[in-house]
């Protein structure tokens, strides 16, 4: 088959972009600056379906975030998907794995590329209503998650246990080499997240999809490929021949779109891969820019489809919220500093895992249904596996939709994630007589928020003199440092609840309404 | 205090020097295993003054210089206390400025190597660069200085023999084969120790789960100090933290006491140390501790001042 400079070019721009996210990806971490000097979570910022949960979220649209992910539409409207051929992480994984999985040719029906429009559909109409789950869906945020919680903690894993042998083994070279890895190559801590699997088998389902066709993914189910898709409907980038020529049958069995096909070309399906200007045999294939947009088969969506989409959309939204209050069900959900009020904060945050992947100190877990029915994949902060450093702004940083508000130094050692509560039946002092007070040791504030009170108790008959610690509730900010230092076995003796964290609204007078 | 002359010191200093050599190069002797003998009356020196560079250099010269301490040739480990994250004026990490010039000065009596490293309780990453340490140590420029994150897998556990609150217990393998260790901890409040100096810093280079040993500090913190000998204590008191320690993080709570203390023994050093927190030693009950198992001298009236 022959390959045209285009479909050359089309190689190394997905390479060139899965490079840079990929470079982008490392570049999410502590590295002894306190500002993080790129612009990490630039996969997202170019994001329409991060745009578009902005956008539908309570508040102003973030321009000076979001303004790479209207750039991406506009460039759409005038190109058509050149973001899905181009551009796109997950679609370059998708294009190289599927030598390696093998590529189905199976000719689905045509019907099934109708799917990611009412699943486009469903999930927009559903967020209008306030129940946003995007995320789960956006091909960008499923690239990025995987790469967070499996792959990447996965290759550092492998790393560690391979330098670990030859450190067992003492051989002097590799060992060498270690800290150029630990400093530049692999996470400084290794990565530990509880939906690895999980969120891995979905990953390898997408690209196993390969196996029956094609892009399946891209063509029949991407939300994101359909918002594009629906955008291109009028670019001025037009394919010539305008449908399948009638001596040649190579654009309905080659083009891994799907696009071309008797008597038709949808521009809306179609990835501009370019490969049909190489394996046209004629080369009678050419892309070229008008400047009036042509009229052509439009998205042929069904009209009872439409319909019915519509009306899941309405419906998910208020069956999801007659649900009770999740953080009053349980009292450990507890989110990043600066995490808006939770139902704004699942209406914007699209689950790209990108505050777990910068999270100096591993606090930062993805919630399975901890925090309810549609807040798979959101951060929790679970201090008992990292606590909150008490100088880090990270996570406000890097969030692309203001989930987490990127709070100042200062703003953030005063923004409380919940409250600390000892567990007098496991503490030391208290249920044992025995000495401890590690909590107070490490607690942060400058005031500490754990104090101590030195009492005389009776302990097997003994008389002790001992300290036993307490929370100050208005100093406590629930970094979860104590959580994490907490020397016993198992489950912490003081656990941060989510009493009095700082999005909850609550009256201006008093933090308690009773007082 | 009882003085002696700049003849009878030199002696006295070679005539240690010559003995722990010699004690050193019998390979056979298990050094890590026996407990430290206190020396009659062993020196400490104390000086004020504001420029940090100068005072290390008066102090370590009282005592006399660093050739005292370090031989041409050997391998040096430098424990500051470097375990927060804050910034310098918080006084909850050593002066970068005291750690620089303890380098330099090893550097200057010919030691092979210089290495630096602290077991954090913040983020290792953090607390190296907001100590300004890394700064400091990044300026000498000598391929002979390294400051280091200590490394996960080169812990090992070891016997405490006479231990009274563990009798094992992971303990940092380049500090156990370093030929010399300048403990470097910086003075500062501590609610379960009352106050953290050098025997306390000293946890900076034991692994394990380190929260256990508060049910039993004085005991622990002298096993410790059991197994770790220090060949030269210096306690950084240029500004000491004298409440919402070990961290801090309000500059009321530091005082400025502009002064530095050290000694071979550990024990000695700490000991004076409680006097700039208007206590005594007997306050301190890991000071007593150890004294009481022979590790150290805590009675000030047998110290000799130099």
């Amino acid at each position: 088959m022959k390959v045209s400079s285009w479909t050359y070019a089309r190689r190394i721009s997905q390479s060139f972009c899965l490079a840079l996210f990929l470079w982008l990806f490392l570049q999410t971490e502590y590295r002894g600056i306190d500002q993080l000097p790129y612009p990490v979570s630039l996969l997202f910022r170019i994001d329409p379906l991060a745009a578009l949960a902005d956008f539908l979220a309570p508040g102003p649209f973030n321009l000076t975030l979001l303004w790479p992910a209207l750039l991406v539409l506009l460039l759409t409207v005038v190109l058509g998907r050149f973001f899905c051929g181009w551009v796109c992480p997950l679609g370059a994984t998708l294009d190289g794995c599927g030598k390696l999985v093998g590529r189905g040719r199976r000719a689905f029906s045509p019907g099934w590329r109708r799917v990611k429009y009412y699943l486009l559909i469903v999930l927009s109409v559903a967020t209008l209503f306030g129940v946003q789950l995007l995320g789960l869906f956006d091909p960008l945020a499923i690239f990025l998650r995987s790469l967070t919680l499996a792959l990447y903690p996965a290759y550092n894993y492998g790393l560690n246990r391979a330098f670990d042998f030859f450190y067992e083994h003492q051989t002097p070279l590799v060992n060498d080499a270690y800290p150029l890895f630990r400093d530049y190559l692999m996470a400084f801590h290794q990565p530990v997240f509880a939906l690895g699997l999980f969120t891995l088998l979905i990953f390898l389902a997408i690209i196993l999809l390969e196996r029956v066709e094609q892009r399946f993914w891209c063509k029949n189910i991407c939300p994101l490929g359909g918002l594009l898709g629906l955008c291109s409907r009028f670019a001025l980038l037009q394919r010539t021949p305008k449908t399948l020529c009638a001596d040649c049958r190579d654009c309905d069995t080659l083009c891994r779109s799907g696009a071309v096909s008797a008597g038709s070309y949808r521009r809306g399906e179609c990835l501009l891969c370019m490969d049909c200007t190489g394996y046209c045999p004629a080369d009678r294939v050419s892309f070229n820019m008008k400047s009036t947009p042509a009229v052509g088969p439009g998205v042929d969506l069904e009209r009872r489809g439409v319909l019915t989409a519509l009306a899941s959309g309405v419906v998910i939204a208020p069956v999801v919220k007659i649900g009770p209050v999740v953080g009053d069900q349980n009292p450990y959900l507890l989110r990043p500093p600066g995490a808006v009020a939770e139902a704004e904060f699942l209406q914007r945050c699209v689950r790209c895992a990108e505050c777990m992947k910068v999270c100096i100190g591993l606090a930062l877990q993805p919630a399975l249904l901890q925090a309810g029915p549609v807040g798979l994949w959101t951060p929790l902060v679970v201090p008992r596996n990292g606590y909150c450093e008490y100088n880090c702004t990270l996570c406000g940083q890097v969030c692309p939709t203001g989930a987490i508000a990127p709070l100042d130094l200062p703003r953030k050692k005063k923004a409380v994630i919940g409250w600390a509560v000892f567990n007098k039946d496991r503490c030391l002092p208290y249920a044992k007589g025995i000495e401890c007070l590690v909590c107070e040791e490490h607690c942060p504030t400058g005031e500490k928020a754990i104090v101590f009170e030195e009492k005389e108790v009776l302990v097997d008959g003994e008389l002790r003199r001992l300290k036993f610690p307490k929370v100050v509730d208005k100093l406590c900010i629930g970094c979860g440092i104590c959580e994490t230092k907490c020397p016993i076995e198992g489950a912490s003796a003081i656990r941060v609840i989510n009493e009095g964290e700082s999005r909850r609204k609550r009256l201006a007078a008093s933090t308690d309404p009773y007082a | 205090m009882s003085h002696i002359d700049r003849r009878t010191f030199i002696r006295r200093s070679i005539q240690t020097a010559v003995a722990t050599a010699a004690v050193g190069a019998l390979p056979s002797l298990d050094l890590l295993a026996l407990p430290v003998h206190a020396a009659v009356s062993p020196p400490l020196a104390v000086r004020k003054g504001s420029d940090i560079a100068l005072l290390v250099r008066q102090t370590i010269t009282a005592l006399g210089g660093m050739q005292a301490f370090v031989s041409p040739g050997e391998v040096v480990v430098v424990k500051p206390n470097i375990g927060w994250d804050r910034s310098v004026e918080l006084a909850a990490n050593t002066h970068p400025e005291v750690v620089k010039t303890l380098v330099l000065l090893c550097l200057e009596v010919g030691a092979k190597q210089v290495r630096i490293f602290d077991r954090t309780c913040n983020d290792e990453r953090r607390c190296y660069a907001q100590s300004g340490i890394r700064a400091a140590v990044e300026t000498i420029k000598s391929d002979r200085v390294s400051l280091e994150y200590m490394d996960r897998r080169a812990y090992q556990e070891l016997e405490i023999r006479g231990g009274r609150a563990f009798d094992r217990w992971e303990f940092y393998q380049p500090v156990l084969e370093a030929d010399r260790l300048i403990n470097v901890p910086v003075a500062k409040h501590h609610s379960i120790s009352r106050l953290t100096l050098g025997m306390k810093n000293l946890m900076g280079v034991i692994g394990g789960n380190r929260g256990r040993m508060h049910s039993n500090i004085a005991e622990a913190l002298t096993d410790v100090s059991s197994v770790i000998h220090c060949d030269l204590t210096v306690i950084d008191a240029t500004r000491i933290l004298v409440a919402n320690g070990p961290q801090g993080g309000r500059t009321e709570d530091v005082r400025n006491t502009q002064t530095l203390i050290a000694s071979p023994d550990i024990v000695a050093a700490d000991a004076y140390a409680t006097t700039l927190f208007d206590l005594k030693p007997e306050d301190v009950s890991t000071i007593v501790a150890a004294a009481k198992r022979g590790l150290g001298v805590m009675d000030l009236k047998q110290v000799r001042m130099v």
